[in-house]
């Protein structure tokens, strides 16, 4: 998704020349997870002894919504009425969105899902902090990774050590104050 | 009388060393994190949850209550000196104080903010107690068709009225449910929406989807559109005792004291928490200001600082009426801590203060002294506060990943949880840049299990007979305030949005952050 830069944008009202094709993607899976609910809610069993609307009711109803709310919304935007991205203090109003800082955290995150049970936590803490320090532009790169190296111990004592959070210690196992 | 008994003792729960502690270590990190830019309260309770699973019930509610009310005086170091709000709460009070700290002000603009903040806080906290009980006492008569109606006032209230985008706000909330009906249905044993996955049987933790959505979600949300170059912070000079003049009280004090009166009732209600408050108080300073004063507005004033400001913590006790009494939550903030408290078997509701009542006394007492730490905390240290602000952001935000993927691996200690975090804040991600709530989506999945639940009883009480839902009188009052509510949001809005656009012509913060 994402020829769109409606970053800049406020109201929306001011349409862009070009469909925001990521927002209109978006608006489309809400739809679908609403078809998806009415689907997946007819094969919710419901008991004969069910005294009350039961249990597909509700989700019924939320499907319902989010279909209507989906098309709404869809509808909204092919008239060009796009949405206000979020802002906050260190968010650029001017900038495009950076996908690979973005996707090179998301990656981050998936080599440290794999290397908590082999590695340990500490060891993939480090690597998270590093990871995602160095794709958002941490410089010079040595000290990210001290800071990393530095936190995840400390994290590791403080909540392992000390207050009994079961973190595996992974190869440092056995290391005084670190087990989990 | 009883209660102020009960208090008394909650404040000698309260005021055990090891739970003056414990609060203070909560007013610590919640003013830490609450100065940090991108980290609002919920965001902070979300990150900390996992952190307090250790902590016996009592200590963990008063480091929670802590870092709720820390959170909340965090946010307006962040914004007077940086420009840049942190709380959808505090934007007003960015603009007003943030041409102050221009300006040379920067100290009065901390100083009548921490003060006023002070005041309301403990004026909000004393209604909070005598209040409160009343409202349990009321709330134990109500029946299942009323809690019916008062949450599609929440769900509604925080769905559809406080985004800029009403649909968007609607499919919030309904992805929100419909996470909260995966698992297992708890009044037939019926799997709901699980896709025949063992993993979904359990349904989605709650603090997973949190931390996603805050914390994750955020840190993506920044790296996509991250302000490179320095952190500008404007410096504050002299002591902290000469921050405020003689001037500078007395265009304060009432200023305080109106914010205080605005912002408790108008948390109170399902129908805003702090962020009406906030402008509804700058809107009345501003029309009450004379001369000199009203020119100065836009400009610095420090009546536009000392209202808001107020009202905003005020509110904020406020929220915790409906919260303790009703169990239910009109902020994300809120949300956090009605699952902060469920993870101790601790259900907020009518009954709280029959059955926990040693335990909520001993909390609402710890706000009090949480509220006079934060005095102390935020005048003389407020340098420690502004060398925070000043953390490279790669670090900022590399920091906040490794909490969070902490907290979701220590909810059941597999990896899995981690990648679920994953998929989550990726939707935040998604959420926040084409302009979706986030809170609508944690109220709705934290409120959805008590409400259908509640609307099952409802039902079978009445054989099925929908009209039931309305035959109260208690009932159909709720739902005709709420389409007053509606009504008078929409005339509000409109109104807010005049002023903006007056107002922040020029160089404008134009925030709207309403996951805060």
């Amino acid at each position: 998704m994402g020829s769109s830069t409606t970053g800049a944008v406020r109201g929306g009202s001011d349409a862009a020349p070009v469909k925001p094709l990521g927002e209109i993607i978006f608006a489309a899976v809400i739809l679908s997870i609403g078809i998806v609910g009415f689907v997946a809610g007819a094969g919710i069993q419901t008991p004969d002894s069910a005294s009350d609307i039961g249990p597909r009711a509700l989700p019924y109803i939320v499907s319902g919504l989010l279909v209507i709310v989906g098309a709404g919304l869809i509808v909204q935007l092919l008239r060009g009425k796009t949405g206000e991205a979020d802002e906050g203090e260190d968010i650029d109003p001017d900038v495009r969105t950076d996908w690979l800082t973005v996707a090179k955290m998301a990656g981050t995150v998936v080599v440290h899902i794999f290397l908590i049970i082999p590695l340990g936590w500490p060891v993939a803490a480090a690597v998270l902090f590093f990871g995602a320090a160095w794709a958002l532009g941490a410089k010079p790169l040595w000290r990210a990774a001290a800071v990393g190296v530095v936190m995840a111990l400390v994290l590791q004592f403080a909540f392992g050590g000390l207050l009994g959070v079961s973190l595996p210690a992974g190869v440092l196992e056995g290391v005084p104050f670190l087990n989990g | 009388m009883d209660n102020f008994y009960a208090l008394l003792e909650g404040f000698s729960v309260a005021m055990q060393p090891i739970y003056l502690l414990y609060a203070l270590g909560g007013v610590l990190v919640g003013t830490a994190v609450g100065v940090l830019p991108g980290i609002g309260p919920a965001m902070t309770v979300a990150l900390l949850m996992p952190i307090t699973y250790s902590l016996e019930p009592t200590a963990a509610i008063i480091v929670f209550a802590g870092i709720y009310y820390g959170g909340m005086y965090g946010g307006s170091t962040t914004s007077i000196l940086l420009n840049t709000p942190g709380e959808s709460a505090s934007i007003v009070t960015a603009l007003e104080g943030n041409r102050m700290a221009k300006a040379g002000r920067g100290a009065a603009a901390l100083a009548t903010a921490a003060i006023g903040s002070f005041i309301a806080g403990t004026i909000a906290t004393v209604l909070l107690s005598f209040v409160a009980p009343y409202v349990a006492a009321f709330a134990v008569q109500i029946g299942p068709v009323e809690y019916v109606a008062l949450m599609v006032v929440a769900f509604l209230t925080v769905g559809a009225l406080l985004g800029a985008s009403v649909l968007r706000g609607l499919a919030s909330l309904g992805l929100g449910l419909f996470l909260a009906f995966m698992g297992v249905d708890l009044m037939t044993g019926q799997q709901r929406y699980t896709f025949g996955s063992p993993f979904l049987a359990d349904g989605i933790d709650v603090v997973l989807v949190a931390v996603g959505l805050f914390a994750l979600g955020e840190a993506l949300y920044v790296a996509s559109r991250l302000r490179h170059g320095p952190v500008k912070v404007i410096p504050v000079t002299g002591g902290w005792t000469s921050w405020m003049k003689k001037e500078d009280w007395k265009r304060s004090w009432k200023p305080w004291l109106r914010g205080t009166f605005i912002g408790f009732p108008i948390g109170t209600m399902p129908a805003g928490g702090a962020d009406v408050a906030t402008f509804l108080s700058y809107a009345a300073e501003k029309k009450l200001a004379k001369g000199t004063h009203k020119k100065q507005f836009g400009r610095g004033a420090i009546e536009g600082v000392a209202g808001p400001e107020s009202a905003n913590n005020a509110a904020a006790a406020g929220v915790l009426v409906p919260l303790l009494t009703l169990g239910i939550p009109t902020t994300a903030t809120a949300a956090m801590m009605l699952v902060a408290f469920q993870r101790y078997n601790i259900q907020p509701g009518p009954l709280l203060f029959e059955v926990e009542g040693a335990l909520v006394w001993a909390l609402i007492a710890s706000l009090y002294v949480g509220n006079l730490m934060l005095l102390v905390l935020n005048l003389p240290l407020v340098g420690i506060w502004v060398k925070i602000l000043q953390i490279p952001r790669p670090y900022l935000y590399a920091g906040i990943l490794v909490f969070a993927a902490l907290g979701a691996f220590s909810v059941n200690f597999t990896p899995v949880d981690v990648f679920v975090l994953l998929v989550i804040g990726v939707l935040g991600f998604v959420m926040r840049r084409y302009g979706y709530p986030i809170a609508p989506l944690v109220v709705g999945m934290i409120l959805g299990p008590i409400f259908e639940s509640q609307l099952r009883r409802s039902l079978a009480i009445s054989q099925g007979d929908p009209l039931a839902l309305v035959s109260t009188p208690i009932a159909a009052g709720i739902y005709i305030s709420l389409v007053v509510i509606f009504v008078l949001s929409f005339w509000m809005k409109k109104r807010q949005r005049l002023m903006e656009s007056a107002t922040l012509d020029d160089e404008s913060p134009r925030g709207k952050e309403v996951s805060a």
